[in-house]
This record gives C-alpha cells, sequence and structure tokens, in this order.
C-alpha cells in the first residue's frame, strides 16, 4: 500500500512539472517528485529493523543507515536545485512580471510581434 | 595521498581558492591560481600513463571504507581517456576564459565545480556518488549558462534546469531499484553479480537500467531529449559553450555506456543504434536552418553525439572504439568551432550568419583554427573528423543506419559552407550579395540578440592554435591514435557490451587515406555544396524559415522526456 501511495506522490509532482504553467508550482512540483524518491529510499530501510541504527544495548534489529545517510545527501542536493530555480525564476519575474513560463517564453522570443 | 584521488581533490582546492579570491578581494590573481591545479591533473595524467597503458586499474577507498559500503574511486584506461578530456578542453576553455576581463573569480569557482563534478563522474565506482557528480556538473553548468544574465541565458538555464532535474530523479529511482535488488551501489560488484545471474531473473534491472539511461539521456541530448541543447549551448558566455558541448555531453555519455556494459544490456543496442542515425539526420536538419552562428553549432553538437550513439549501437568489433574516436576528436573540433566563432560574435556584436562581419582579415590566424575545425566536423581528408567517420563507417558495416548518417554527413558540409561567412570575406557583389540582403531582410523566427561589439582578446589564439593543431595531428596519425585508444579501453570490461569479446582485435583499418577512401569522401562534398546552394535559393530558404520556425515550449520538451522514458522501457521489455 505505501509503495502505491508514494508512486502516486511522484506521479503528481511528475505532472505538476509537465502540466502547471506556473514557473513557482513547477519548483515546488520538483521538490515533490523529489521527496517521492527519498520516501521511496527511506521506506524501504525502514523495512530492514525497528530501531534507530545507534550503537545500543543490542535490543531490536537496527534499520540499514546506508539509505538514510544517501538521502541527506540527496536532501541536499534537491535544496540546492530548489533555491537556485528559484532564484532563475526571480530574476524571470522581475525582467517580465509573470510567472506564466509560455509568456515569458513568447516575450523573450518575441514571437507574437 | 593517491594520485586517484588527487584527481577529484585538486579542482575542488581550485574552485576554493578562487572563491578565497572574492573574500580577500585578490579576484585576478587568486583566479589565475585557482586553475593552476588544471596543470597538476594534467602532471599526474601523464605521470600514470605508462601504468593505465599496461592494463593497470588504480583504486582508492574514500575514507579507507572498503567497498560493499564504503565509495570506490578507479582509473583505468577509461578514466584516463576521461579525465585526459576533461583536463585538455578545460584548460583551453581557462585560456580562452582569460581573453575576457568580465570572468572573475565567482566564475572560475564555478568553473572549477563544474571540472570537479565531471571527474567525479568518471572516476567513481559508486552510483550514488556518480550521481552527486551529475548534480554537481548540472548545478554549475545552470549558473555557467546564465552567468551572463541575458534573458536567454536566464530562460535556457532554467529550462535545462527543469528537464535535466527530472531526468535526474529517474535516475535516483534507477539507483533505488538497483540498491533495492543488488545490496550494494558498487557498480563492480553489480558487475560481478549480474554476470553470475541469467538475465531473465532480474526484470527489475531492466527498469532501472531504463531510468538510468533516460536520466543520463538528457544531460547526453539525443532524441527525443536534446531540446534544451540548443538554447543552453547558444546562449551561454561562450568559452562555456566550448565547454559544454567539447566535454560535458560526453561525460554523460561515457557513464551511460559504462552503466550499459555494467549490466550487458545489449537489447539496448538496436534502439541506440536508430536513435542515434535519428538524431544525427535530424538534428543536421534543424542546423542547416539556423541563422544564428552558436545555434548552428549547438545543433551540430546534437548531431554528432547521434554519430556516436550510433557507432556503439552498432556492438561491432570496432563500435566500441569508433564511438570513443569520433568522442574525442568532435571534443577537439567543436570547442575549436564554438571558441572562433565566440570570437566573431565578441567581435562583430551580431549573432546572426548574415550580420556578423567576418574575421578574416582582422583575426587570420582565428579564421584560420576555425577552418581547420570546419573541415574536420565535415570529414574532409586528412583531418580528425574524416578519420574517426571512417571507423564509423567500418563499425556500421553496411547496416541500413548507415544511410541516414550519409546524408547527415551532406548535410553537415553544406551547413558548414554557410558558416564559412563569418571568417571568409564577403564578395561585394554577384548573386551572394542578392541572398545576403534578402536574408537580412527577412525577420528572423526568433530575436536573435545583438551587443556591443568588443575584442576577443589575445589570450584566445592558444587555444585555438593549439586545439587546431591537435585536430590535424589526430587526423594525420589517426591509426596509431585508434591503436591507442583500442589497447586503453580493451582492458577496462567496456567491451563486454560488443558481440565479439574484448580479446578479439577491434580490426583497424591499416591505412585512414587510402586513394579509394579518399575518392569515397568526393559525392559526401559535391552533393554537400550543391545541397548548399539548393538552400540558398529562394524556395530552399522558405524552407529553411519554416523548420526554423518550430521550436518546441517547455511544455513539449517535457512530453518528449515522457516519450523517451516510455521507449526505453519498451526496449527492456520486449
Amino acid at each position: 500500500m505505501a509503495w502505491y501511495l508514494i508512486g502516486a506522490i511522484f506521479l503528481a509532482g511528475v505532472w505538476g512539472l509537465i502540466a502547471l504553467p506556473n514557473l513557482i508550482k513547477k519548483v515546488v512540483a520538483l521538490n515533490i517528485a523529489n521527496s517521492a524518491i527519498i520516501l521511496f529510499f527511506i521506506y524501504f530501510g525502514s523495512l530492514s529493523g525497528d530501531t534507530a541504527p545507534i550503537m545500543g544495548d543490542g535490543a531490536g534489529t537496527p534499520v540499514d543507515p546506508l539509505p538514510q545517510a544517501l538521502m541527506l545527501t540527496a536532501i541536499v542536493v534537491g535544496v540546492c536545485v530548489v533555491a537556485l530555480a528559484l532564484g532563475l525564476v526571480y530574476r524571470l519575474y522581475t525582467r517580465y512580471g509573470t510567472l506564466d513560463i509560455r509568456e515569458i517564453e513568447r516575450k523573450v522570443w518575441k514571437r507574437d510581434e | 595521498m593517491s594520485s586517484v584521488v588527487l584527481l577529484v581533490v585538486l579542482p575542488f582546492a581550485g574552485a576554493m581558492i578562487a572563491l578565497v579570491g572574492k573574500l580577500v578581494r585578490a579576484e585576478p590573481v587568486l583566479s589565475v591560481i585557482s586553475t593552476v591545479p588544471l596543470l597538476g591533473m594534467g602532471a599526474l595524467l601523464v605521470m600514470q600513463f605508462p601504468a593505465v597503458l599496461d592494463g593497470a586499474a588504480f583504486t582508492y577507498s574514500l575514507g579507507g571504507w572498503p567497498e560493499p559500503a564504503g565509495i570506490a574511486l578507479t582509473l583505468d584506461g577509461f578514466g584516463w581517456l576521461s579525465s585526459v578530456l576533461v583536463v585538455l578542453i578545460s584548460t583551453m576553455v581557462v585560456f580562452a576564459s582569460f581573453s575576457s576581463r568580465r570572468y572573475r573569480s565567482t566564475y572560475f569557482f564555478v568553473l572549477m565545480l563544474l571540472v570537479a563534478g565531471m571527474q567525479v563522474v568518471v572516476l567513481t565506482e559508486d552510483i550514488f556518488t556518480m550521481f552527486v557528480g551529475f548534480e554537481i556538473v548540472a548545478i554549475s553548468a545552470y549558473v555557467l549558462i546564465a552567468f551572463d544574465r541575458t534573458d536567454e541565458g536566464l530562460l535556457a538555464s532554467l529550462k535545462y534546469l527543469l528537464l535535466s532535474s527530472m531526468g535526474i530523479l529517474f535516475f535516483l529511482f534507477g539507483v533505488f531499484l538497483l540498491y533495492r535488488d543488488f545490496g550494494t551501489l558498487s557498480l563492480r560488484i553489480m558487475a560481478e553479480d549480474s554476470a553470475t545471474t541469467p538475465m531473465a531473473e532480474m526484470t527489475s534491472v531492466h527498469l532501472a537500467v531504463a531510468a538510468l539511461c533516460v536520466g543520463i539521456g538528457v544531460r547526453t541530448a539525443f532524441m527525443p531529449f536534446h531540446t534544451w541543447l540548443p538554447e543552453a549551448h547558444a546562449y551561454a558566455p561562450h568559452p562555456v559553450s566550448a565547454l559544454l558541448s567539447g566535454v560535458l555531453i560526453k561525460i554523460s555519455f561515457f557513464a551511460m555506456l559504462r552503466i550499459i556494459a555494467v549490466f550487458r544490456a545489449t537489447y539496448l543496442s538496436d534502439l541506440l543504434l536508430w536513435i542515434g542515425a535519428a538524431t544525427a539526420f535530424l538534428a543536421v536538419v534543424w542546423a542547416l536552418a539556423q541563422r544564428d552562428a552558436k545555434r548552428l553549432l549547438a545543433y551540430h553538437s546534437i548531431s554528432q553525439m547521434g554519430y556516436v550513439l550510433a557507432a556503439f549501437g552498432a556492438t561491432s568489433a570496432l563500435s566500441l572504439t569508433a564511438a570513443f574516436s569520433h568522442a574525442m576528436h568532435h571534443a577537439l573540433f567543436k570547442s575549436l568551432l564554438f571558441l572562433v566563432a565566440g570570437a566573431a560574435v565578441q567581435m562583430s556584436g551580431a549573432r546572426d550568419l548574415y550580420l556578423i562581419r567576418p574575421i578574416g582579415r582582422r583575426a587570420p590566424l582565428l579564421a584560420f583554427g576555425f577552418v581547420v575545425g570546419a573541415l574536420s566536423i565535415a570529414g574532409v581528408p586528412p583531418f580528425n573528423g574524416f578519420a574517426s567517420k571512417q571507423l564509423i563507417t567500418s563499425a556500421l558495416d553496411h547496416h541500413p543506419a548507415y544511410a541516414l548518417l550519409w546524408i547527415t554527413a551532406v548535410g553537415t558540409t553544406a551547413s558548414f559552407i554557410k558558416v564559412s561567412r563569418i571568417v571568409l570575406p564577403r564578395r561585394p557583389a554577384g548573386p551572394a550579395l542578392q541572398i545576403t540582403k534578402l536574408m537580412t531582410g527577412l525577420r528572423s523566427a526568433h530575436r536573435v540578440p545583438v551587443s556591443e561589439p568588443a575584442s576577443a582578446g589575445v589570450m584566445i589564439h592558444i587555444p585555438v592554435v593549439v586545439l587546431g593543431l591537435l585536430c590535424l595531428a589526430t587526423g594525420v596519425f589517426a591509426r596509431p591514435v585508434s591503436l591507442l585508444l583500442a589497447s586503453l579501453l580493451s582492458p577496462t570490461g567496456l567491451g563486454a557490451f560488443t558481440t565479439t569479446s574484448a580479446a578479439g582485435d577491434p580490426a583497424i583499418p591499416a591505412t585512414f587515406l587510402s586513394g579509394a577512401k579518399l575518392l569515397g569522401a568526393l559525392p559526401v562534398l559535391l552533393l554537400g555544396v550543391l545541397l548548399y546552394a539548393g538552400t540558398t535559393t529562394v524556395p530552399g530558404t522558405r524552407l529553411a524559415r519554416r523548420i526554423e520556425r518550430i521550436m518546441p515550449e517547455l511544455r513539449t520538451i517535457l512530453l518528449f522526456f515522457v516519450f523517451g522514458l516510455a521507449l526505453f522501457a519498451a526496449a527492456a521489455y520486449r
């Protein structure tokens, strides 16, 4: 069940990235899809044990720590990409006064003249 | 410290030096110093050359952690070749960047990060580290494309960001599937495991390989993932265009090649072959229709990567050598062409082919370099494009897709006759002038940006001369060069993908410049001239302008991506 839910989150993100014309919404959709991939790793990792992978008294099986370590990196990378994307969107917005990608594209190439 | 890890750490150190330059306000000096690590990397690579040629592979485990959990870096023949490509072209680009005052600490910081990211991608054995390397490369590339803060640059950068982030999500999904099935992230261990397990038992691995190929495919820019490239490469700052077209797309292609070889995904070969041929052909049609000089060159990058992909997909004894040699040669001549075209654009302040003032008289050396590059890409003997196209011809061996590549060669010749007007002084009168007037009067499909004319600088001559000489040298000594490539690549396990095993001699042709082969190049050249004449007629011009007008919107680009994903998944589960 959880797998399907995560898959649905991922597809929702991809759909938003393709279908929504608003650039901020596109960036947020990218973030959602990214979170879904992170959830894939974390959920898979959580199935391998039942306690945190910290050196303890040995009660319970600790989970596989590798997916968590990997996802820390992936989250950091994702934050960088989103920050840069929002920076670019902001620049475009200050120049064109709109967040609609179709309108920005038209204005950059001056196709409707 | 091992030399392998130094190849990754040195460029990071360079980036840090540039950053310090920004902090202590010593930008010019520290910008120059920040690029010195490139020399160190070059020296290391030269030192390792004899051992690598003997088939040695240096491995370094980061932090001393052994492999199932730790991260290993490996320098073998493949890693050596890719690193040489990165270091050589980056050094050339750094020289070209010195010729302009605009590029200071921030620029060199991002540039060195890009180099470091590429080194991570080519040297790592760990697929998650490869993802991180790809993201370092991507983020620096986004920044560099938008570096001049022009409207087109910002939009191109954002488009590239959205598309390639979507691609990298699928890559990460592929990494997840592999980790789930193999319980490791090391490509070496995965290769050993998948060699013992029959392919039929690994159905989800097919999906993983398809997802990885799609994720990397966006960076390699073959059809249907190519749509971001013309804008990103055309509106980036001029030296950056040379670096992106010269190295970046090759590095991602090499990564894809490695992944396909690790999982012995031979079922992808037909798809790659046909995608490559179609990419080469369609991109050259678009290239022929362009009038923005750098956009035209960018379309040629897509087209030539199509050649590389088709050669690799042929899976014959020669295909790996042919693909590598064309990728290497393309890196040399395309960086050369982009640097000179960039200089020409800068000197005349216009990007439109029909408005650029020819640089032939003002900068004869640059013009000469451009002619060398153009002859190379058009496949004229004895330059290197001719040699690697010979290899591709033998690798494809009368495959039906070769016809498309042959037509592409004609189109390439024609479009480089068209570009030659940026170097050759224009004839003052005659029909050529009328056509020029006609073309200048016509409204372009999209706004072609203009800027203030400026000097191209002195430093740009160094990379142009070096790259021009290399184009000639690798063409004249084609046989020793390709034998060297073959002997570097054969022990690395990449040959596992080709049908004849690595042990078989990749029958390199005994001579590249025989009379019959020279005659074989002749019809392509003649037809190319004819095709160019065809595009200068009125119907030809109209058709070209109609093609130029087709510019996919962002949404279409993303839908193309989904289409490509379906294509790869279908090939995997056929």
